[in-house]
């Protein structure tokens, strides 16, 4: 009782608490506001960066070089860098909440104070349109309602009042939750819990405690960098050995392994990973796909489970009419979301008499001054299914404000919940009718129950068994859609009774309400978003399982989501077969059913095991009623599964989900801060069909990122090759560990990044998730046909080059082998070439140098060839287009407009690796070719990448 | 993905390996099956012959297109090298240290120019002609015997005093050491442009001070007549000719840096980078 309450809170209700003791109170427990997420310092995300992943190596590799840059100090270094891209800052998406207030009594008076001052056993006051400050437990309400769906995701609104109705304070009803909001009608309540101690700030730390999971673009990234360290190494120590064994001093042989490991790391490609996913994260913000954590846009491509809230995700989150039933028929409504005209039959006289009490019947309007926007854009006063009427006669009827202003109101009752049905008396837009006519809308039953007889057909008839029969049926069956059912009826009043000036009194009520003429049924129902069985059918096909979890009704969820093709039109449930076979539910054959409506309830009392039988069995499945517990337990039992799962999710309650998630989507405009927060991508639109773009970016990124790995990686083999030949074979070195990073870092740099551009192959989304274990980024495929095939060719064509130009300028490729040596002497000044030519040291290192250029230039015009083979992996060149992806042009460009720059060489050196470059381009043709032609054959396997 | 993190012990770890090395129940080696191994061989070995073969053709054709005569391109030896003898390199160049008590420091030298000018005996040199006019010998037609162009006979005597004929020391004992001062040879080159390029032996940074040399041939000339040089293929037993350089008064038990320059025009020896271009430096120091 109050009393008890005053007492248990220690304050006064009628006076509030003094200041003395609430500044105590507060000193105490801190301020009412919920504590941020502890944030990283920037300094360790920073040192985070410098050594995670990838630059790991760069790092051993910038130790190495710098002891080899010690050892060669006295010989003439040749030195080496490494770099360090650090990753663009992830873009960082503050939502700042604006201070709010909040009307409390204290000291015996009213004030307005910040909602962070609130303590336990403050007196709030809270009335239509205020946020909830913090936990209150209400004393007195009068038509008090509030919506939970940040909470809960109900996104209908409870009606609150003081009586204790439940044992869980979810779900009594004289609990107003911080964070929540009041939409209609005034309370006062003392407050209970403040901050942290409130359910949404334990929901919020319940978020905050799940801890962050590798993504699994990560996870391939580590997987390529231990692929790479392993083949650098093993490499380098197996010529370490052979170079020792053929007597080469212990410090050549050092740097030899340096060099060797310094050719295979490839540099570029952390900047590359970085600016791709960036790209994707910038092309994806342009479709309202703002990407928190650019990690996760990967992720989002190998998703294979989509939990899916229902509530404004996959529906419009208003109610709008969806069917409506008049002469003994079912009609139905136009409930996407740009609609300007209704298509249903408007003929019959019945719909103008229901037409007019849905106009007439209904407090709700347009706030002024919106006569531009589209009629569903509009904002209205009133609550949800009144919106819904007046948007829906706007539609039909037109200006629906002049209608009510022709049939002038005489008297209302409003909707209240003991009645439940609204009346009102109008006087009739016709002059020469004098009668009043009186409209009433309610529940079908109770509206059922005053009427007397039915219109069909514009004709009153007598509501006998059979028809009230036929409304019964209706109603069900709309009902079993998930949808809110409205009856209408109406009444002219005798103008004999009823003269003009008769005072209509709602209190005693001095008018017939029973034996009124029943009109016909609106049912409303929050619709799906007209994009959502598109996107949802398309994540089908791409292999991927949608999950709705919601806290609504399971009657509502299943209709939503047979609507949306969540639950297929042929799929049944446990239940639909028990009902189409007429047998007990225990009876029936569980694998039978390919869909599941899971309760929140029966969820509670499931194992784990259970709970993975439903996900594993049922390839269709609704959660309904759950919390947020549930929700986590959910996301849990699909990760067990071996699925990367998403989840998007506005409200706090979804929060620890997300967080939990793979990837965690938020709603932009109706997610809550905690939910971005928790999120690692935010829908600007909330729309579903969002996620199924990102998706198909993610796998593009996942597609492109394996094309520029195949294209960077190629490359080490020619960069290898030249020292492994001049170690064993004692040539001249072909090219320089500088030269080296011309490559990697100049001229590759843009051509790799180009390939993010690249569009889809083709059947992105016809082909399954892939397999987070088998499918990796760098599989053995791809390392295999990069090094030992296509980069060989390189290798091949490079060294063409390379004896090209020693042969030009004199030294035949039989005088080289085995002249190291001496070549490299410097006490030798009068090397003899093939043609009898002396050389000092300087002119051979000279042509050493212009070797060097003439190998880079190789590479590079190579690397074009490679640049073009890698744009697809399956289809031919020509399928996709030479010219459909323009940056890749950039990047041929560019990567020839850096070498031109970088070196001056005969023009004649550029085109000896020509044919190889072509040779290159052939071969991948015949690869793709036999792969397209022979699916599945041994070609296939080795080749596909 | 907690399977993903979780930690194998050593023992897991080998027996994964062992069964990647090899599973009875799949039957796969290193992951795949022996008959596929075999195909997998068998195409790698095939390309790889192909390439292999790709690259015997792209060599064979470029020997097919070179000149067997000259190289196509020269812009990497604009201005010939010089070398000196005897050559002990040290940390910093050419260090000629030695001295005149202990015979072992200068015999070594000596040796070397003895056995550099061997190349120079008129045995040696019996298959080229006496060339006497001091003009560049061309030759547009191949004169020599199979198909060889003639090349001038350049023999040790022309270097009179520093022949090792007469004195076979080279003066080292004395203290007043021969050198002898060699140019690189560069096909088709035309040095001096006309005149006959000399070599100028000075001190490095005090060109002022005296240094008294004497050279042989005559003036430290390179006689026209060995020039141009058409290749090792066209004059196989082309030598190149020489310039001995003795210097009368040196002064003991210092080290002296000395340049001996080639003048001619044509050849340049300012480049930084080049320590032997154009002009060899040498540290002397004799002792005693």
């Amino acid at each position: 009782s109050a009393s008890e309450l005053e007492e248990k809170y220690g304050t006064s209700i009628n006076k509030g608490l003094s200041s003395s003791r609430a500044a105590e109170i507060l000193a105490r427990d801190g301020p009412n506001s919920l504590t941020p997420p502890k944030a990283t310092p920037e300094i360790v995300k920073f040192l985070k960066q410098m050594v995670g992943g990838f630059s790991i190596l760069l790092w051993i590799g910038a130790v190495f070089s710098w002891i080899s840059f010690g050892i060669q100090f006295a010989q003439g270094s040749r030195p080496q860098n490494d770099t360090n891209l650090k990753n663009s800052k992830t873009l960082i998406f503050v939502i700042l909440p604006s201070p709010q207030q909040a009307l409390v009594i204290r000291d015996a008076e009213k004030k307005e104070l910040p909602a962070e001052q609130l303590v336990v056993g403050d007196i709030v006051e809270i009335k239509g349109g205020d946020r909830i400050p913090a936990d209150i437990r209400l004393i007195s309400a009068q038509g008090c309602k509030v919506d939970n769906s940040s909470l809960t995701g109900e996104s209908e609104p409870q009606s609150r009042s003081c009586d204790f109705t439940h044992e869980n304070p979810l779900e009594t009803k004289n609990i107003a939750f911080y964070s929540t909001t009041c939409v209609e009608g005034t309370a006062t309540g003392i407050v209970i819990n403040t901050g942290d101690r409130t359910v949404i700030g334990r929901i919020a730390s319940l978020a905050s405690g799940v801890g962050n999971e590798k993504t699994p673009i990560a996870i391939e990234i580590e997987h390529f960098v231990y692929l790479v360290a392993g083949v650098a190494i093993s490499i380098g120590v197996l010529f370490f050995i052979i170079s020792v064994s053929m007597r080469y001093k212990i410090l050549d042989s050092i740097i030899f392994l340096i060099g060797i490991i310094v050719a295979n790391v490839p540099e570029g490609l952390l900047a590359t990973v970085t600016v791709s996913l960036s790209l994707t994260a910038k092309r994806m913000a342009k479709k309202n796909c703002l990407v928190k954590n650019l990690e996760a846009v990967e992720t989002l491509g190998s998703t294979s489970i989509i939990c899916s809230d229902k509530t404004g995700t996959l529906t419009q989150n208003r109610m709008t009419v969806a069917h409506l039933w008049f002469d003994n028929q079912i009609y139905s409504a136009d409930t996407s979301e740009d609609q300007t005209t209704q298509p249903f039959d408007q003929s019959s006289p019945s719909w103008t008499a229901l037409s007019k009490i849905v106009t007439l019947c209904n407090r709700a309007e347009f706030r002024p001054g919106q006569e531009n926007l589209p009629i569903m854009k509009r904002v209205v006063v009133g609550d949800a299914s009144e919106t819904a009427l007046l948007k829906f006669a706007e539609v039909i009827l037109g200006d629906v404000m002049s209608i009510r202003a022709q049939n002038k109101k005489v008297a209302e009752i409003p909707f209240n919940s003991t009645n439940k049905f609204q009346l009102s008396i109008h006087e009739t837009d016709d002059p020469n009718d004098k009668r009043f006519l009186l409209v009433m809308k309610g529940a079908p039953e109770r509206i059922l129950e005053r009427c007397s007889t039915i219109m069909i057909n514009g004709k009153e008839e007598p509501l006998d068994s059979e028809k009230a029969e036929a409304f019964q049926t209706a109603y069900m069956e709309l009902g079993g859609m998930g949808e809110r059912v409205l009856g209408f009826c109406h009444l002219y009043l005798p103008e004999n009774e009823f003269p003009d000036t008769y005072p209509f009194d709602t209190d005693s009520m001095n008018f017939p309400t029973s034996n009124l003429c029943f009109v016909g049924l609106l049912s409303m129902i929050d619709p799906p978003r007209s994009t959502v069985p598109d996107a949802v059918s398309k994540c089908r096909s791409a292999g991927i399982k949608v999950i709705m979890v919601t806290g609504d009704h399971p009657i509502t969820a299943k209709a939503i989501a047979k609507s949306v093709g969540i639950i297929s039109a042929t799929s049944e449930t446990v239940e639909d077969i028990a009902k189409r076979l007429n047998i007990p539910v225990e009876q029936v054959n569980r694998r039978e059913a390919t869909a599941a409506v899971v309760n929140g309830m029966e969820l509670k009392d499931m194992s784990l095991q259970q709970l993975d039988d439903i996900l594993c069995n049922h390839s269709e499945i609704v959660f309904a009623r759950t919390s947020p517990q549930q929700k986590l337990i959910i996301v849990e039992g699909c990760q067990r599964q071996g699925a990367v799962v998403a989840v998007t999710g506005d409200g706090v309650n979804d929060s620890p989900a997300l967080k939990k998630a793979d990837i965690g989507i938020a709603m932009g405009i109706a997610g809550s801060d905690a939910a971005k927060n928790a999120a690692d991508m935010v829908l600007l639109d909330d729309n579903f069909a969002s996620i199924v773009t990102g998706v198909e970016e993610g796998r593009l990124i996942f597609d492109n990122l394996k094309k520029t790995i195949a294209y960077t990686l190629t490359k080490n083999i020619a960069e290898l090759c030249p020292f492994l030949i001049y170690i064993i074979a004692s040539i001249p070195m072909p090219i320089g560990t500088i030269t080296i990073l011309f490559i990697d870092l100049g001229t590759d740099i843009i051509p790799s990044v180009a390939l993010a551009y690249e569009k889809a192959e083709s059947d992105i989304m016809n082909r399954r998730p892939r397999n987070k274990k088998k499918d990796r980024l760098v599989n053995e495929q791809l390392a295999v046909y990069s090094y030992l095939q296509i980069g060989i060719i390189q290798s091949v064509g490079a060294f063409v080059t390379y004896f090209t130009v020693y042969a030009e300028q004199g030294f035949l490729p039989s005088t080289l082998l085995g002249v190291r040596v001496d070549w490299e002497n410097n006490a030798i000044n009068d090397f003899e070439d093939s043609y009898g030519q002396e050389w000092t040291k300087y002119q051979r290192m000279y042509l050493q140098w212009t070797g060097y250029t003439a190998f880079f230039v190789s590479i590079t015009i190579q690397q074009v060839a490679d640049l073009i083979i890698r744009k697809t992996r399956r289809n031919s060149i020509f399928q996709q287009g030479l010219f459909r992806n323009k940056v890749i042009w950039v990047g041929i460009f560019s990567q020839i407009g850096i070498a031109l720059i970088l070196s001056y060489v005969l023009m004649a050196y550029w085109f000896v690796a020509v044919p190889f470059a072509i040779l290159i381009w052939v071969y991948d043709e015949v690869r793709k070719l036999f792969i397209r032609r022979y699916p599945g054959s041994w070609w296939d396997k080795n080749m596909y990448y | 993905m907690a399977t993903l993190n979780e930690k194998k012990t050593c023992s897991e770890r080998m027996e994964n390996f062992r069964r990647f090395v090899w599973n009875p129940e799949t039957k796969l080696f290193m992951g795949r099956t022996l008959i596929n191994w075999v195909w997998i061989s068998l195409y790698y070995l095939a390309f790889y012959v192909v390439m292999t073969g790709l690259f015997a053709l792209s060599i064979y054709s470029l020997m097919r297109t070179v000149n067997p005569y000259e190289p196509d391109y020269q812009d990497q030896l604009k201005s010939p090298g010089v070398t000196l003898r005897p050559d002990v390199y040290g940390d910093r160049g050419l260090q000629i240290y030695y001295n005149t008590s202990e015979n072992k420091t200068w015999e070594r030298l000596v040796t070397t120019l003895q056995t550099f000018l061997t190349a120079y005996t008129p045995a040696a040199q019996h298959l080229n002609v006496n060339c006497t006019g001091d003009k560049y010998f061309i030759q547009d037609t191949f004169d020599g015997p199979n198909n060889t162009k003639l090349s001038c006979k350049f023999t040790s005597d022309m270097l009179q005093n520093c022949s090792g004929i007469a004195d076979p020391t080279f003066g080292f004992p004395e203290g007043k050491p021969c050198f002898i001062i060699k140019m690189n040879r560069i096909i088709k080159f035309y040095p001096g442009n006309g005149t006959a390029p000399r070599v100028d032996c000075t001190y490095v940074g005090d060109e002022s001070r005296p240094l008294e040399v004497d050279y042989y041939p005559v003036n430290g000339t390179f006689n026209l007549h060995y020039f141009p040089y058409y290749g090792k293929k066209a004059q196989p037993t082309y030598s190149n000719p020489l310039v001995a350089v003795k210097f009368l008064n040196i002064t003991r038990n210092v080290e002296l840096k000395i340049v001996c320059k080639i003048i001619g025009a044509g050849i340049t020896f300012d480049n930084v980078h080049d320590p032997y271009e154009g002009k060899v430096e040498f540290k002397l120091k004799i002792e005693n």
